[in-house]
């Protein structure tokens, strides 16, 4: 079992709630939000190892969850998922130090293997 | 007999007039028409597929994902639609509505829509008004759940499929739930439902009472009345039900448990069921129901209330099971009981004895606490159920004997391993000690980690193929042979054959796994395997070959693309893979986004020769498809043989007499440049079928049973044979007709007295592939046909075909083959004809069936 810490942020409840049982099984601790304000807040009072986050949502998307982990916690890894994937968004993502960036849906298993390398596992 | 032709093609042009009217649609049209047909079918298999595995719990998808493809599944479907139209020259109008309705059902899922008003449904009356009120149990099935409720239809496909008792029941379905609102005015009530909770309780509370005030609109109490008379053919005048809520969205639901209304022990009387079913109707709208339905993420008015009618069972002792015990990871079940009804356990009013019983090869009670059974529920006489006290002498003392505990516990086992998932059962014994089961709903189970504890056991395969559904499965291998011999399939079995057959699905609820040699993840058989949640792995290469008849193993496909095979049954290994699934589907949200499949993936329509293979009878996207193929192929045959004579004959030469016309519609026949009239050399047939069925009949030996050499391909030697045609005029021979393309044949031979007839169509792509074979007629008497007939089963049978027999008319159906497996099938269907022609001569007594069967079978044609 391991205690690390992995944020889900996705504007549809249902991706929180499937990560957290798969992620949950894996010995994770894991906390789901629906909007990027919300985990921001709570970031600021916890220290998260992976923060796996949804490109578009309303209000503060992916990119600016990215900036701000890679500004005020650079520790923490980001891992980015999005239904809307194309070159751009991913060529952006990954200048902004992404460190993986899955089209939906993401196979779990692929997921949770990359969650486990950003731990440096 | 340039003559005859030219009158033969006078003769077609006029029937193909006449048969396709006006529009002057051409075979060739129609074929094209079929290959779009089987296109889009492919595609729109496809996308079911990938939805079945994106939403199968192995990936984080969203509603977009559901939306797109959905999208692209229904303008494919559409598109199928539109070309089987043209193909059927609109003879199955009523698909197109079907479509709309299951659409509309989807649309409702996907976009979260509001149910519409009134003003929305308002040219549909008649629709609404033929769909059915109340249904028996024996029509329901679990894929039924958004017309009868999860309740109906988890019971129902319990009584239909699993050795055990369940009281008479049927049900009042959501159309009449719609009916009911419709009639007395509340559907717009429900539409209108908003607010905050001030006003939304007082909408809720006016609700309910519009609902417990109305009338039973007089069709509806009709079918009620209907479904009562015929439940006291069964139980007599002086019987009583239970009418217990079956909400749509209840399906597998189990944390819905007590949330809406169940009215015990009603009297069979009209008034007295209707006041009950207004009731289960009104729980819907309670203040406490649609906090719940908020909470989970339910809009009240996208949900419809159903009714399950049970009979009433005189309880003796009831209680609920939980056919895993979901505190421990132990292999062990729990039973609680009480006297009377179970109401009080299942409220969590009373305290029950409670045992905990081992399960595995030799059930055993591991524990026993007797409870203090102070008081219990009981019938009252006039109806309605009476808490009493408890006799002294038996409120502390153990409600169920050991014998029925473990009887109790190998019934939960059973239904268990039926719907592969951890069960809550309610269940009743009356005073004659027979056991009822009452209801049965997945278990809510903790969230287990998964692991694989496979060290140490022997590996048998570790094969490279395709996992249509992942999981485990262990049980005994039974090795397909043919349809017949699955009456020995045993349940628990894993089924191992060499090609993938929707045939399969009269085992499929009892199977443990299903590994196939060769198969397609998007076949029939893939598809049920997914609904049915059976473990399963199909191009597994040799598996019928190193998996030995009997021997028990254990599968386990966790995997994309790989599957490995344990010797011996992995107990622990099996429990983990349940539970792990039943974890995900404790996952509100995603039973709710999953539930969509329930009116895409699931297929009804498997047997095309019965009753309810017909547009009405499709409730699913894939029941459509499945229609639309069959239908489409059923076209294909009858137009070949009606349209054939106004394309350009020509006759083919063989070195066998048997006098065959060919109509090349496409890349069937080389150097086809010719005027109608001329001449086909065996070697210029480029047709992929023909030339396998013309190898099998001019296979040395098959065609004459006398020691004559012939050769294939030669030419003299047909030449000097072409004179002496069996039967009747020289014209007469020329009535045998192959209509073909590259990959397609139609092929129509009267030989004397009898015909056969083959469709086919073998390409590269094997879900593509048919085969139907039809035999019919015989010169002699009846009883020698009938044993021909016999004798063409068996081996149709021994080449993997299902087969319908009646009298001297066979039919036999295979599809979804590999091009060369194909060849070789159609290969032996062309050595099957040539020696069945004059078969019944020498067909004197039953034994010499069998005997020649097994004689043509080792390729001894002698007769």
């Amino acid at each position: 079992m391991s205690d690390h810490r992995v944020m889900i942020i996705d504007d549809e409840k249902i991706v929180g709630d499937m990560a957290k049982l798969s992620l949950e099984q894996e010995g994770y601790i894991v906390e789901t939000f629906l909007n990027g304000e919300t985990a921001l807040v709570r970031l600021a009072e916890q220290k998260f190892d992976v923060v796996v986050t949804d490109l578009k949502m309303k209000g503060i998307d992916g990119m600016e969850v990215l900036r701000t982990v890679k500004s005020l916690y650079p520790d923490t890894r980001v891992i980015m998922i999005t239904a809307f994937a194309n070159l751009d968004t991913a060529i952006e993502a990954l200048r902004g130090d992404v460190h993986d960036f899955f089209p939906k849906p993401v196979k779990i298993k692929e997921l949770k293997a990359s969650i486990q390398r950003a731990l440096g596992g | 007999m340039g003559d005859l032709i030219v009158n033969v093609l006078a003769k077609g042009k006029g029937l193909l007039r006449r048969a396709l009217g006006s529009g002057q649609v051409t075979f060739k049209v129609m074929f094209s028409r079929f290959r779009q047909v089987l296109e889009n079918h492919n595609r729109a298999i496809e996308i079911i597929a990938d939805m079945g595995d994106k939403l199968g719990g192995d990936y984080l998808f969203d509603i977009a994902y559901i939306r797109s493809a959905y999208e692209g599944l229904y303008a494919t479907l559409g598109s199928s639609i539109e070309s089987f139209n043209v193909l059927t020259r609109d003879r199955y109008p009523q698909l197109k509505n079907v479509f709309g309705r299951i659409d509309r059902d989807i649309r409702l899922l996907v976009y979260d829509r509001a149910a519409e008003g009134p003003q929305a449904f308002g040219g549909e009356d008649q629709a609404i008004a033929s769909l059915e009120f109340v249904l028996p149990y024996s029509s329901i099935t679990l894929g039924m759940s958004h017309v009868a409720g999860g309740k109906n239809a988890n019971l129902a496909e319990l009584k239909n499929n699993v050795e055990i008792v369940t009281p008479e029941a049927f049900a009042i379905t959501a159309s009449a739930y719609d009916i009911y609102m419709r009639h007395n005015k509340i559907s717009e009530m429900i539409s209108a439902l908003g607010g905050n909770d001030g006003p939304y309780k007082a909408a809720l509370n006016e609700i309910r009472g519009a609902i417990l005030s109305g009338a039973v609109p007089p069709d509806l109490a009709r079918a009620i009345e209907g479904a009562m008379a015929s439940l006291k053919t069964k139980c007599g005048d002086k019987c009583f039900i239970a009418v217990r809520s079956s909400a749509q969205a209840e399906d597998g639901a189990s944390s819905f448990a007590g949330q809406f209304e169940t009215v015990l022990n009603v009297p069979l009387e009209s008034m007295r069921v209707q006041e009950a079913y207004k009731q289960v109707l009104a729980g819907l709208f309670s203040d406490s129901a649609s906090v719940y339905l908020k909470e989970v993420g339910i809009d009240i008015r996208n949900i419809k209330m159903a009714a399950a009618c049970v009979l009433m069972v005189d309880a003796k002792v009831s209680g609920v099971i939980y056919s895993t015990n979901p505190g421990r990871d132990d292999g062990t079940l729990i039973i609680n009981a009480t006297w009377g009804l179970g109401a009080a356990i299942v409220e969590g009013r009373a305290d029950s004895d409670f045992y905990i019983v081992r399960k595995g090869p030799a059930p055993a009670i591991f524990s026993k606490r007797t409870g203090k059974k102070d008081s219990m529920i009981v019938n009252s006489d006039e109806g309605g159920v009476a808490t009493v006290k408890t006799p002294v002498s038996i409120a502390e003392i153990n409600s169920l004997t050991d014998e029925q505990v473990l009887e109790l516990a190998r019934q939960a086992v059973l239904i268990e391993n039926y719907f592969r998932h951890p069960q809550d059962i309610e269940w009743a014994i009356d005073e004659g000690g027979r056991i009822f089961i009452l209801q049965a709903r997945p278990l809510r189970s903790e969230a287990l980690k998964i692991e694989s504890q496979v060290s140490g056991a022997r590996v048998l395969m570790k094969v490279r193929g395709n996992v249509v559904q992942r999981g485990v499965g262990a049980g005994r291998v039974f090795v397909f042979k043919h349809p017949d011999g699955l009456d020995e399939f045993s349940r628990g079995d894993i089924l191992v054959a060499r090609n993938d057959s929707s045939e399969f699905i009269r085992i499929m609820p009892y199977a443990s796994a299903i590994i196939t040699d060769t198969g397609s993840i998007t076949s029939h058989m893939a598809s049920l395997c997914r609904e049915f949640r059976v473990p399963a792995f199909v191009n597994a290469g040799n598996a019928t070959q190193v998996l030995e008849h009997g021997s028990e193993i254990t599968v386990v496909a966790d995997d994309e693309d790989q599957a490995t095979v344990y010797d011996g049954i992995l107990r622990d290994v099996v429990e983990q893979a349940r539970r792990s699934l039943a974890a995900m589907e404790d996952v509100y949200e995603y039973r709710k986004k999953r539930y969509v499949l329930r009116y895409i993936s699931p297929l009804n329509l498997v047997d095309p020769l019965l009753e309810k293979f017909s547009p009405e009878g499709c409730k699913t996207m894939h029941d459509i498809l499945r229609f639309i193929h069959e239908k489409s192929v059923m076209e294909l045959i009858d137009n070949a043989m009606r349209g054939l004579k106004g394309q350009a004959a020509k006759k083919l030469d063989l070195p066998i007499p048997a006098g065959i016309i060919v109509v090349d519609i496409g890349g069937g026949v080389l150097n086809s440049v010719e005027p109608p009239g001329g001449r086909v050399a065996l070697g210029q047939v480029a047709s992929i079928p023909l030339r396998a069925v013309l190898q099998g009949m001019t296979y040395p030996g098959a065609w004459d049973s006398a020691p004559v050499s012939l050769k294939v391909n030669d030419f003299m030697t047909s030449m000097m044979r072409m004179p002496d045609i069996a039967s009747g005029s020289e014209g007469d021979a020329w009535r045998n007709v192959a209509v073909v393309s590259r990959e397609y044949l139609n092929l129509s031979l009267r030989f004397g007295y009898h015909f056969n007839m083959i469709d086919c169509y073998c390409s590269e792509t094997a879900r593509n592939n048919h085969v139907y074979f039809r035999f019919t007629g015989g010169a002699t008497d009846m009883v020698k046909r009938s044993r021909r007939i016999e004798l063409i089963s068996i081996v149709l049978k021994n080449y993997g075909f299902n087969t319908k027999s009646k009298g001297d008319l066979i039919i036999g159906r295979l599809a979804n083959m590999k091009k060369e497996d194909m060849e070789k099938i159609l290969d032996s269907l062309g050595r099957l004809i040539a020696y069945t022609r004059q078969l019944d001569a020498v067909l004197h007594d039953d034994g010499k069936v069998l005997l020649y069967a097994n004689n043509f079978l080792a390729g001894d044609y002698k007769l």
